[in-house]
């Protein structure tokens, strides 16, 4: 196998989402010199072992190498097959006088065998990994006529249009045929979009994902995996923080009891290690129909990264006010966020009640070392606002936090009172799209350093 | 060591020799590494054989294992090496007369700073030098296999600080210089998936996941590992083990702690599952409590559906 099929299949893994290096896929091409192409499932570990660095990554992998080798398979074993599915030949030399026309007779001429080898070496010639989205397969199969030689074909048949009523059955005769030729370009097209657009569409659409507002993403698919990837790239970045942040002071004692044995020469330093923080977070979500898909992904979000938020509090409130870190706990995210919103959700939020409510629950655990995070519209219905028991709240707590998924315009429209809330959070910002919630849990885990 | 590895079978017969049964793709990483000189990142449930599997590769390769256990707070000084201040601290306190007698035909400061300089270097030298592990591994007079066990407990500074090594066989000690290889060791890294290594560490390395073994795989091991437990014991023991590891359990049961149910079961001279003591030695497979009490509640339904089969 040519060096030239293992990079496209590494740009298709990487159109996959696997994060593949330069090295990495020269090492691979290494491995698969050394352990050959013949034994098809050896080929395969040895590409698993240089490129697959993850486990989440495998399925991926498994998926492109059986796409991508199966097409492989196929077009070797296509001439056998090729009889039936390829247009005939439908040359006829002797009209012919130009050049150009002769080329276009040539074509024509090829058997089903050499016209599948022709558009084989035209797709050669050509670039498909460019390939972003699915409506620009047109184009793609245009050039990859052109690249054959089609377009003297094309010329071929308007000339023949002009001419005696023999000729113009012949052009209607070569249409049939340039029709079925131009199907068959398609599906080649359309495979090798499989193998590269696939992934670059994806790309592409998890920028959109990214930006879309919370309410429309229910709709699609794939917002899930993009939320714990979101999460785990979080993760790591701030697990790095934490370690590096843990370093403390000159441990004096210690460096100089060391010291002794080195007649007092403190030879090694030791230092004092910070205590591992003790921070809890706590997180109410407004989980009435306005707000409940921000809440849902916030929840998800949180719950995603456990590694590094390991104390993570939830509760939700609409009509009534309840504590749902057991429903986590106990169930996938996606799950107990359906059954939270299931239990919970209603119409007719009362902010002065929840605060009331989440002081009597909560008020022996708050401490400095907590951070309050509230996620709601601050839409009161016309009721009391409960200022006062949230400045109570602050006192006791490290911080709060507002998080409202309206635009900051509209913070004050209507029933709405975040002007009274404002005072008492040291954060307020408007979350509504995945980009958003990304940018607050970041600098939520700044702020808990 | 063994300099010419010819095929991959090659290693899966020296590995089943040495009573380490593996899978194709595990020998097919061993063989891929020490053919492109490349380290192995091996990952995978605790108890899989991840360190074994370093044992048998040394075996098989002839060369001297060199192992790294890595814990949190491990720096260069426990993994590279470290100076003997004690030694160079004695060494200076009973040279100090002849220090004093060598400097003293000096008549400035200059000078005698100028002759100190050129002490200077005896005092970094190889005589005060400690070797850890990775320098062992490094000035090693034969290629060895350098196991660093759990990179996953150590710091993220730490996995750091080995790239220069996994990349190319060298590493920076500011006294000395460049430490090159000798020869390229192989090496094995192990990790439990406690945190996310870095994509910089991954890159460099050749991965293999070794996942729960098969049922096939299974029987195999234990057939060769205990040869005394009776044959159709060890289909029944793999089977329940096989249905275990698909319960909801807190610490699914690895390969090792199915040996040690089967060298139990033997002492026992238990000839089926359904023997009586059978129950009471799952804590020899399953380690918290909660497990234990499903598993037992277990066995008897699994087996009514064996009788039934």
């Amino acid at each position: 196998m040519p060096t030239r099929r293992l990079s496209e299949f590494v740009q298709a893994l990487r159109g996959a989402g696997l994060r593949i290096s330069p090295d990495e896929a020269s090492q691979a091409m290494d491995a698969a010199a050394l352990v050959g192409y013949a034994r098809r499932q050896r080929f395969h570990d040895a590409l698993a072992v240089t490129l697959v660095k993850q486990q989440q990554d495998r399925l991926a992998f498994e998926e492109t190498f059986a796409r991508f080798f199966e097409a492989e398979d196929s077009r070797s074993d296509s001439p056998q097959q090729s009889d039936s599915s390829m247009p005939q030949p439908a040359g006829d030399l002797s009209s012919a006088q130009t050049a150009e026309q002769q080329q276009a007779e040539a074509l024509l001429a090829s058997t089903p065998e050499q016209l599948q080898q022709q558009m084989a070496e035209a797709a050669a010639e050509m670039d498909f990994t460019q390939m972003e989205v699915i409506t620009q397969q047109g184009l793609y199969t245009r050039r990859l006529l052109m690249n054959m030689g089609m377009g003297a074909v094309d010329d071929r048949v308007l000339q023949l249009d002009q001419g005696t009523p023999r000729e113009q059955a012949r052009a209607e005769q070569l249409r049939q045929w340039r029709t079925r030729v131009r199907e068959q370009a398609a599906g080649q097209v359309r495979r090798q979009f499989l193998l590269h657009g696939v992934g670059k569409g994806r790309a592409l659409r998890e920028q959109t994902l990214r930006a879309v507002p919370f309410r429309d993403l229910r709709e699609f698919r794939d917002v899930q995996t993009l939320v714990r990837k979101m999460a785990r790239r979080l993760a790591s970045l701030h697990q790095r923080r934490t370690k590096t942040s843990r370093r403390g002071m000159l441990d004096a004692r210690r460096t100089m009891v060391a010291s002794i044995r080195h007649d007092g020469v403190p030879a090694k330093l030791f230092w004092r290690r910070r205590p591992p923080r003790k921070t809890r977070v706590m997180v109410i979500c407004d989980v009435s129909s306005s707000v409940s898909d921000a809440a849902r992904f916030l929840l998800q979000f949180l719950y995603a990264m456990n590694d590094v938020l390991p104390r993570v509090r939830s509760f939700a409130f609409a009509s009534r006010f309840d504590e749902i870190t057991d429903d986590f706990a106990r169930y996938s995210p996606e799950v107990a966020v359906g059954q939270v919103l299931d239990r919970l959700s209603g119409s007719g939020t009362d902010y002065a009640e929840m605060f009331r409510a989440f002081q009597a629950r909560c008020e022996r655990e708050l401490d400095a070392h907590t951070t309050v995070i509230i996620l709601g519209d601050a839409r009161n219905n016309y009721l009391p606002d409960g200022a006062e028991t949230l400045q109570a709240i602050r006192r006791r707590v490290k911080q709060v936090w507002w998080l409202n998924p309206e635009s900051r315009g509209r913070w004050n429209s209507g029933d709405a009172v975040m002007d009274r809330y404002l005072p008492h959070c040291r954060l307020a910002r408007q979350c509504a799209t995945l980009n958003d919630l990304e940018r607050v849990v970041d600098s939520l885990l700044g702020a808990l350093d | 060591m063994k300099t010419r590895i010819d095929s991959v079978e090659e290693i899966t017969r020296s590995f089943a020799g040495q009573g380490y049964i593996c899978s194709e793709q595990i020998a097919l990483a061993i063989y891929l590494a020490a053919q492109l000189h490349k380290p192995v990142l091996v990952e995978g449930p605790p108890g899989v054989g991840k360190t074994e599997l370093a044992k048998a590769a040394a075996a098989f390769l002839e060369a001297p294992l060199i192992r790294l256990q890595c814990y949190e707070g491990l720096d260069e000084s426990r993994a590279l090496y470290e100076w003997k201040y004690g030694k160079q601290l004695l060494y200076t306190q009973l040279l100090r007369d002849k220090l004093g007698g060598m400097l003293a035909d000096t008549d400035s400061l200059e000078a005698s700073m100028e002759r100190l300089g050129d002490l200077g270097e005896a005092f970094y030298s190889d005589t005060f030098l400690e070797p850890r592990p990775l320098l062992h591994a490094l000035r090693s007079d034969e290629p060895a296999v350098l196991l660093i066990d759990e990179i996953d407990k150590a710091d993220q500074e730490f996995e750091a600080f080995l790239l220069e090594l996994l990349s190319d066989f060298q590493i920076s000690i500011p006294e000395l210089g460049t430490v090159k290889a000798k020869h390229q060791p192989l090496v094995l890294l192990t990790s439990n998936d406690q945190r996310e290594l870095s994509d910089a560490l991954k890159r460099r390395c050749l991965h293999l996941y070794i996942p729960y073994p098969a049922a096939e795989l299974e029987a195999q091991i234990v057939a060769t590992r205990v040869p005394d437990l009776d044959a159709r014991l060890r289909e029944q023991l793999v089977a329940f083990i096989q249905h275990l590891r698909e319960q909801d359990m807190k610490k699914l049961p690895a390969i090792s702690e199915t040996l040690d149910w089967a060298r139990a079961l033997v002492l026992l001279h238990a000839d089926s599952l359904e023997h009586a003591q059978v129950a009471d030695t799952l804590n020899l497979v399953l380690k918290t409590e909660q497990d234990v009490t499903l598993a037992r509640e277990l066995l008897p339904a699994w087996l009514r559906k064996l009788g039934k089969r």
